[in-house]
């Protein structure tokens, strides 16, 4: 931009367009506004309402509510859809804290437990084996990472915006960074990739929501077997929950030793990280949600349940609870394979706390590593 | 705070309306002051008092220049200014970096030196005011400006919160004249202001963060050989998300500065339409170069003792600009790149002086188009991390991979090629002209619908607060 100044350095004054400014930015505040009303009316004929966006914010504030001995649930979007924090407080007689993240590795939030000298609470840990020992530098890594930065880098600006945007996003319905940001509807455009392009698959489209506590709840409409909405976000895991091709700059056996090497040391730093979790006081218990599906082949291709979370149990020796081992967690229909409807998960949340109790209290659940119930044999 | 967040949008809004409520001057000065240092208190309070030391520091040594009877004297108070802003910086920004190189130089001769690692937390524009700072003590040295008496005055014009942490880099000698007057209310010159700033916010939000981020951040992170597309597609992505971002900023800090009736000058002018390297830098971040130009580039002796030390001169300008844009080899080299540019070009210009087919129009298009190209060449090494991540790029641009990796997606493909292509070809067109000029010829409805559609598309952003690139310099 250039404008015309004066020669003095002292006397120097921008130009200033001669344009009748005031017709102008009233025009402008009309189009503008009646141009948001428009949005705001289509978005609310499209099925949106007005809720929270999940941001690292929203997870940062949650995890300035961490007491000392606090009840805190880590781990994947299951852990988040699932659990019912009103049924969990009546049943521990304190409103746990929501720590689990969508599309996440939760490893990183156990580690900065495990890294937090006074924390000796409780935490119940959501463990999917395919995200819990991602590799370093993979998305479900850099979503828990993300957050975790957001807290260490959050300044009061960043905090007072964070609760300005709450005002906003529990009155204002086309909020909604997951799907109608204009960075999201770019994304959506029909523009078919070059056939030999290394693209990662698109996230499925926004299906739930979250209160100022993180308790997340399906959409209604993702819950109804046979509705787009539950199509495509069933149909959505199935890319994800696929192993990319290795990279193509790293010989195949190298890349291959690399990744098990990485998966051995996460095991290792797991059971470090619980091992000062428990010298400290505090709770550990594993915990496999409901799975169901294509899911259960594909996620059992990626890590096996044999490996993956029975070795995490047994070198861990924390109780652990493995939803199909039990009829009464088995038994709910999942929509989309991955998560309980909202109705759903305040049921299977009952159904979870006698488990939970008997872990935290007694000598400690044991879990299999069966991948899904053994179905009655019939006849 | 940033400018693209809600938390700006109320702070602005409290801070306009009260600076044009009050009626007393020196109030609206404190109003401003007080606003400026909590909107820098807000990422780091403590980092508040930092920005106030070196500010009252510079204020007494300017005093003391001043009162300097012998011209000695005057020397070792601009000294002492020197020193202390330079070794602050120096230590808050160049610590880590000064500790490893030393490390390796001892590695070098054969000694193992293991130094302590600084955990430092470098203080957000840091650079931007130690300059503001400095330009004082330095003009009144040089006696082309007068010694403010008023501390609140100086203090406000080194964190006037507008230019505070990114720019533009403003000299108090071109502040404290504003701050002797209060200025007039003046409807067309405040709608202005909101103009400029949104079209600053739309610079940023849209087209920087969510037209170009993605794709330089997939190129420049990725481990592999890239194919020869990905690789252009990345650094085109990432010469035009600087700009906006940058540009965005300063163009965002003088319409707020407008809106409170302080003048600011321009720090962009169309820069992806210089014929040149020389032309460039009288379009790019134009508050650093002419500050370079003023305080190191002229008293080296500029092109005043022949030529072999005007490049010289110019060399170290550039050495010294690409280090203060960060703590890294990269961005010396990065700026190395520019200096060798700068000589190359003064040689040619002087070959070819009389020709006059280097003024045809094909020939101007087609020496901007490699000026551009050698700008982007440049910002392979200023965006990447390391070495090693230049190297795979300029390798991918220059087709020296026989194969490479498609990573980017043909959406992000065609959204870079479309952005760069009406940026250059905008810069293109107002070469020669003002921004102002434009929009008053533009017709009002015209003017209405392309204000409109920017705010519209900023409200569809939804604002994710990213931090501008600057911030880290």
């Amino acid at each position: 931009m250039h404008s015309s100044t004066s020669n003095s350095d002292f006397d120097f004054a921008r130009a200033i367009p001669d344009v009748p400014w005031k017709t102008v930015v009233a025009a402008v505040a009309l189009l503008t506004l009646a141009a948001t009303a428009a949005w705001e009316l289509r978005a609310r004929t499209a099925g949106y309402a007005p809720s929270l966006n999940d941001t690292p914010d929203l997870w940062a504030e949650q995890r300035a509510k961490v007491r000392p001995d606090s009840l805190v649930l880590v781990g994947t979007s299951r852990m988040l859809f699932n659990a019912d924090l009103d049924v969990l407080e009546q049943a521990f007689g304190r409103r746990p804290v929501q720590l689990a993240l969508a599309g996440s590795s939760p490893f990183p939030v156990l580690a900065d437990l495990a890294a937090d000298p006074g924390f000796h609470g409780t935490v119940i840990l959501d463990i999917v084996p395919a995200m819990f020992l991602a590799p370093a530098g993979s998305p479900p890594m850099a979503v828990s990472q993300k957050a975790l930065r957001r807290r260490d880098e959050w300044n009061h600006a960043q905090k007072w915006s964070h609760r300005l945007g709450l005002l906003l996003e529990e009155r204002v319905a086309f909020l909604k960074q997951e799907d109608l940001t204009l960075g999201q509807m770019l994304k959506r455009l029909p523009i078919p990739n070059r056939a030999n392009a290394h693209i990662g698959p698109d996230l499925p489209p926004y299906f739930y929501t979250v209160d100022r506590d993180r308790r997340g709840r399906m959409f209604a409409q993702a819950a109804v077997i046979g509705s787009p909405l539950q199509q495509r976000v069933a149909n959505g895991w199935l890319p994800l929950f696929t192993l990319p091709p290795p990279p193509s700059f790293i010989p195949v056996e190298q890349f291959q030793q690399m990744m098990g090497q990485a998966i051995e040391q996460r095991f290792k730093d797991t059971a470090r990280h619980v091992a000062t979790l428990r010298a400290r006081g505090a709770k550990v218990v594993f915990v496999r949600m409901p799975v169901a599906g294509p899911l259960v082949q594909k996620e059992e291709a990626i890590v096996p349940l044999a490996f993956g979370w029975g070795r995490l149990v047994r070198e861990n020796g924390v109780p652990a609870i493995n939803f199909a081992d039990h009829p009464e967690l088995s038994s709910f229909t999942l929509p989309e394979w991955s998560h309980l409807s909202a109705p759903d998960s305040v049921e299977f949340t009952k159904r979870l706390v006698p488990h939970l109790q008997r872990a935290l209290n007694g000598p400690g659940e044991t879990a299999t590593v069966a991948t899904t119930r053994p179905q009655p044999a019939s006849g | 705070m940033l400018f693209n967040s809600l938390t700006f949008v109320v702070f602005f809004v409290v801070v306009l309306t009260a600076y044009w409520t009050l009626r007393s001057w020196e109030a609206r000065k404190n109003l401003l002051l007080a606003a400026s240092y909590l909107f820098y208190g807000t990422w780091n309070p403590p980092f508040a008092l930092l920005l106030f030391a070196t500010t009252a520091l510079d204020f007494w040594l300017g005093a003391r220049i001043t009162a300097a009877g012998t011209p000695g004297r005057r020397k070792a108070w601009l000294v002492a200014s020197l020193a202390s802003n330079l070794s602050m910086l120096g230590f808050f920004k160049y610590g880590n970096f000064l500790l490893a190189n030393t490390q390796w130089l001892l590695a070098q001769a054969g000694f193992n030196y293991q130094p302590p690692h600084l955990d430092l937390f470098l203080p957000i524009g840091i650079s931007f005011y130690t300059f503001h700072s400095l330009s004082y003590t330095l003009d009144v040295y040089r006696g082309t400006t007068t010694p403010t008496r008023s501390l609140r005055d100086f203090t406000l014009a080194v964190s006037f919160f507008p230019q505070l942490v990114a720019g533009p880099i403003v000299r108090a000698a071109d502040f404290l004249p504003q701050a002797a007057q209060p200025p007039k209310p003046d409807t067309s010159r405040f709608i202005w202001g909101l103009l400029l700033m949104t079209l600053g916010l739309f610079e940023k939000t849209v087209l920087a963060d969510t037209m170009l981020s993605s794709a330089a951040e997939s190129v420049f992170a990725y481990a592999g050989p890239l194919a020869s597309l990905d690789a252009w597609t990345g650094v085109l992505a990432f010469s035009g998300q600087i700009f906006f971002d940058f540009a965005g900023y300063s163009t965002c800090a003088i319409g707020a500065a407008l809106t409170l009736g302080f003048h600011l000058r321009d720090n962009f002018r169309f820069p992806y339409a210089a014929v040149g390297f020389s032309d460039f830098w009288r379009r790019w971040h134009i508050s650093l170069s002419t500050f370079l130009r003023d305080y190191l580039y002229i008293p080296l002796g500029g092109n005043r003792a022949g030529v072999v030390k005007a490049a010289l001169n110019l060399m170290i300008v550039m050495f010294i600009g690409g280090l203060w844009h960060g703590a890294a080899w990269t961005f010396v080299v990065w700026g190395v790149i520019h200096g060798l540019c700068l000589v190359l070009e003064r040689v040619l210009r002087a070959l070819f002086k009389d020709a006059a087919w280097t003024d045809h129009l094909g020939v101007q298009v087609l020496l901007g188009l490699g000026t551009y190209a050698a700008v982007c060449f440049a910002w392979v090494f200023f965006r990447a991390g390391d070495f090693g991540t230049a190297l795979r790029l300029v390798q991918a641009m220059t087709g020296q991979l026989a194969a490479g990796d498609a990573i980017l997606p043909t959406r992000e493909i065609l959204q870079v090629l479309l952005v760069t292509a009406g940026l250059l070809g905008a810069h293109w067109l107002l070469r020669h002209t003002t921004m102002e000029a434009v929009v008053a010829r533009t017709p009002r409805w015209l003017l209405t619908g392309l204000w409109s559609v920017m705010l519209f598309t900023i409200i569809l952003t939804q604002g994710n607060g990213n931090a501008f690139i600057y911030f880290q310099f």
